[in-house]
């Protein structure tokens, strides 16, 4: 099938199905803009009255109508987009939160104010009403929507433009290929023959921290996200003193390449932004592994992890600055996972 | 002998043991926390303990929340000591302080949150300011002074249940605290406070001494004299006066009325501060304070429950007997005459995000004025803004450059990418320039979770500036905050509170 054709009709279908509500008639679906088939974030962490913040998926905003052919083309996460671009949509996006949010679709609910009280405590797509027995109809296209930006996000590529801003140069691991990546996750553990031998004439050896930057299974979420993370990891670093060596970024790497790296370099900590594998609430999740002395055979336990940075969850900027203080108590009791609990005591 | 090795042999075997099954621990602590209650015809003070967790898990920043509170210790119930009509005697306030501290087992060190609150007219006498900020320097590093009518009411309301209760029915009640002085009103539905009001009602209005009247209070006075000639009772009167009990009824009719928002012009002598706010239906009423205590009598037997020479009782029999209040149904409360300093012990803390940057050498900072800035969801419309509102936060809490320190409290902020937060950093700096006192710490109190690389930004761009930055709190502009010693789990206890002397 042509995607193209399933995009135009999805976006039509959407669009007629909203038109059709009422204004003001207290459904979810006419307090929803035509392009936001967004994707809710969710606040995971704060312990305070959650306020979801929505933007789209996709940069649906972006999209535009070629009349000559009809057709509507969709942003992709290739060079061609600016990050720039992408960032003006999303204030604009936020904007519109009280808007979209809350969207109930429940027909005359027995109690609206704790329908909208439970829906606030969940990204999960409940109180969304239904069609006999199924969904409705925009409900499951949202539903397919959110899935395909998932599919998205791993199929993606991280954009250039964005490593050269950051001053990233690219390796790869033993993977060329998609596929093979999502088949075969030994090789993405491992550094390529190419890669060991440029990261040992381009880095410094034997730094405190060692950050590497990697897609992952989620290339959306480095674009989105790293470079904030990034850049307050480094002020964080730089004010608690501590050195951090050349850094560079693993075209389809997975979390325990961190061990080759490890092992050519010598770093005491490292430091692996990854994208998280995709899910329906946010295809957008980056995580940080953290590691004292990775080397060959390394065990899980030993890493540790800070999960969920994104725009809904932790929010980079301040993931980044809270990494550092991580850092500094690997550092201190020259452990990290489970040895590190152990040893704190 | 053979036993005895026997047992020391099992004994090392369980050690062993318990080694090699020791688990995770989530990060844990334990607070103590006071609260006195300095009322209009009592005082009383209740000792606590919080528990705090990290209730985030392995994979997330930390969250530490409050998931436990359990009252250690209730002192009995002491009238207030008054040196003259219109002073507290305060040795005598800290006596009865230190002597409850001492049969709790604790000290004042060991207090690390709480707060200590002047309510109903005790808040209006002379040294009533005094008293209560010198009472929160001793009792405690971090105890917090309090005082206001409609912080009166919401402590009570969560003291007495009635919080709780519109928390978990999701109805609208209204939480009637009636003590010596005032009877202060909170509504609450499913949770959020709706409004209050406060009135001159209480039991200690008009006192007797034998069988005459020893005295009336001002607003009474005022009132009585409303009603004409043939109502007047003064000092010196005999206590049977038929006036008393028409005073009682008339005071369950001015609570009713208040309840349905419909004061009468005659009944405004008795209001204090602004009408009913709120604007829902009552649908039940918590009755808490001492004239609740009249009614329902839990404290019966207790120490400390003292036969009071004053009106009390009638109008606790004025309101079982009222017509206009039986429409509503009455809710029993937890509490009744300690429902106050139950909230003021355990319902003003709360506890920052985890990821914060404060000083520890300039903890803990106590009545601090918070100025609120919104950002409408946009930065540049908050950075422009940022140099006037900290030239007017200036003008309000520090007129004559005194060094009158405040907070700053930014909202609504949209997301902040890294050089968003170095520009927001920059802007902050050089607009309190305009503080007269530039050795004072910068507090900044985000909504959104920010505070660690906004304070550590802040560092970096003026190294020398002393910077507390704090998140998650939710305040108000106009209040004022209290933030405490820096606790093991790596957050701070804050109390937000009004200042607020009737006089």
């Amino acid at each position: 099938m042509n995607p193209e054709l399933i995009e135009k009709i999805t976006r039509l279908i959407v669009e007629k199905l909203q038109a059709q509500n009422p204004p003001g008639g207290g459904g979810a679906a006419n307090s929803v803009a035509p392009s936001a088939s967004a994707v809710k974030f969710w606040d995971h962490t704060s312990s305070s009255e959650p306020k979801n913040i929505s933007r789209p998926a996709l940069n649906v905003s972006d999209a535009k109508v070629e009349e000559g052919q009809g057709r509507i083309e969709f942003g992709n996460y290739s060079e061609s987009n600016s990050v720039r671009k992408k960032e003006s949509a999303v204030k604009k996006e936020e904007q519109r939160t009280e808007a979209i949010y809350p969207a109930s679709g429940v027909e005359n609910p027995f109690d609206p104010e704790e329908l909208k009280n439970l829906i606030s405590k969940t990204p999960s797509r409940i109180g969304v009403g239904r069609a006999g027995s199924r969904p409705k109809t925009d409900t499951w296209l949202k539903f397919r929507f959110d899935h395909a930006a998932a599919v998205d996000a791993v199929y993606g590529d991280v954009n250039e433009e964005l490593l050269k801003r950051l001053d990233l140069f690219k390796v790869s691991t033993k993977v060329r290929d998609k596929e093979v990546y999502i088949r075969r996750p030994d090789l993405g553990r491992k550094l390529s023959d190419e890669a060991k031998q440029m990261i040992s004439e381009k880095c410094r050896k034997a730094p405190t921290v060692q950050i590497i930057v990697s897609d992952g299974l989620s290339s959306s979420a480095v674009e989105e996200n790293v470079e904030d993370v990034y850049l307050s990891l480094q002020q964080s670093l730089k004010s608690l003193g501590l050195d951090s060596g050349t850094p560079f970024y693993i075209e389809k790497g997975r979390v325990a390449v961190m061990d080759d790296v490890g092992e050519a370099l010598l770093p005491k900590v490292v430091v692996l932004l990854i994208g998280e594998r995709p899910g329906l609430v946010s295809a957008e999740s980056l995580s940080a592994y953290l590691c004292f002395e990775p080397r060959k055979g390394t065990i899980e336990a030993d890493r540790m992890v800070i999960s969920n940075i994104h725009k809904g969850g932790i929010p980079p900027v301040e993931a980044g600055a809270y990494l550092g203080t991580v850092i500094q108590k690997i550092l201190k009791y020259e452990a990290s996972g489970v040895s590190l609990v152990q040893k704190e005591g | 002998m053979f036993n005895n090795s026997l047992n020391s042999k099992a004994h090392r075997h369980f050690r062993i043991e318990v080694i090699i099954i020791k688990r995770y621990e989530p990060q844990k602590e334990d607070i103590l926390s006071a609260g006195i209650d300095i009322g209009t015809s009592t005082t009383k003070l209740v000792i606590s303990k919080f528990s705090l967790m990290n209730m985030a898990g392995g994979m997330h920043m930390p969250r530490i929340e409050i998931i436990n509170k359990e009252v250690l210790y209730r002192s009995p119930i002491y009238r207030t000591p008054l040196r003259t009509t219109t002073t507290i005697d305060m040795e005598a306030v800290e006596t009865i302080v230190r002597e409850e501290y001492a049969k709790a087992g604790i000290e004042a060190k060991d207090i690390q949150t709480g707060a200590v609150i002047i309510t109903g007219e005790t808040a209006t006498k002379q040294n009533a300011e005094e008293t209560i900020h010198s009472l929160s320097d001793h009792a405690g590093e971090f105890l917090v002074a309090t005082a206001g009518p409609d912080l009166e009411g919401i402590i009570a309301a969560k003291g007495s249940g009635a919080y709780e209760y519109s928390k978990k029915t999701g109805k609208v009640i209204a939480n009637i605290d009636i003590g010596g002085g005032t009877a202060n009103v909170a509504v609450y539905k499913a949770g959020k406070l709706c409004g209050t009001c406060t009135l001159h009602i209480g039991g200690r209005l008009i006192e007797f001494a034998g069988n005459q009247i020893k005295s009336v209070s001002p607003p009474i006075k005022k009132l009585l004299q409303q009603w004409g000639p043939s109502s007047a009772a003064k000092e010196g009167d005999s206590r049977h006066v038929t006036v008393i009990q028409k005073l009682t009824d008339f005071m369950a009719a001015v609570i009713a009325r208040m309840l349905n928002r419909e004061l009468l012009e005659s009944d405004k002598p008795l209001l204090l501060g602004h009408e009913p706010d709120w604007q829902e239906d009552i649908e039940v009423i918590m009755f808490s304070g001492g004239i609740s205590e009249c009614i329902y009598k839990y404290e019966t037997g207790a120490a400390g429950t003292a036969q009071y020479d004053d009106i009390g009782e009638m109008l606790a029999a004025s309101l079982r007997e009222s017509k206009e209040l039986s429409l509503w149904k009455w809710v029993k409360p937890f509490e009744t005459v300690r429902a106050t300093v139950l909230g003021a012990g355990t319902q003003t803390t709360e506890i920052s995000g985890a990821t914060i940057h404060v000083e520890s050498n300039e903890l803990p900072l106590r009545n601090l004025p918070v100025y609120q800035i919104p950002f409408g969801q946009v930065l540049q419309d908050g950075l422009k803004r940022m140099p006037e509102a900290i030239t007017q936060a200036l003008e309000i809490y520090d007129p004559q450059r005194e060094g009158q320190n405040f907070a700053l409290y930014l909202t609504e902020m949209p997301y902040l990418g890294f050089r968003d937060i170095q520009e927001l950093a920059a802007v902050i700096l050089s607009s309190i320039q305009a503080k007269p006192n530039h050795q004072q710490p910068l507090v900044i109190v985000l909504e959104s979770d920010h505070a660690k690389v906004l304070g550590q930004t802040l560092k970096v761009q003026n190294p020398s500036g002393s910077i507390i930055c704090i998140d998650q709190i939710r305040v108000e502009h106009g209040d004022y905050i209290d933030i405490g010693h820096l606790l093991q789990t790596s957050v701070v206890p804050v109390v937000i509170k009004t200042l607020t002397f009737h006089h």
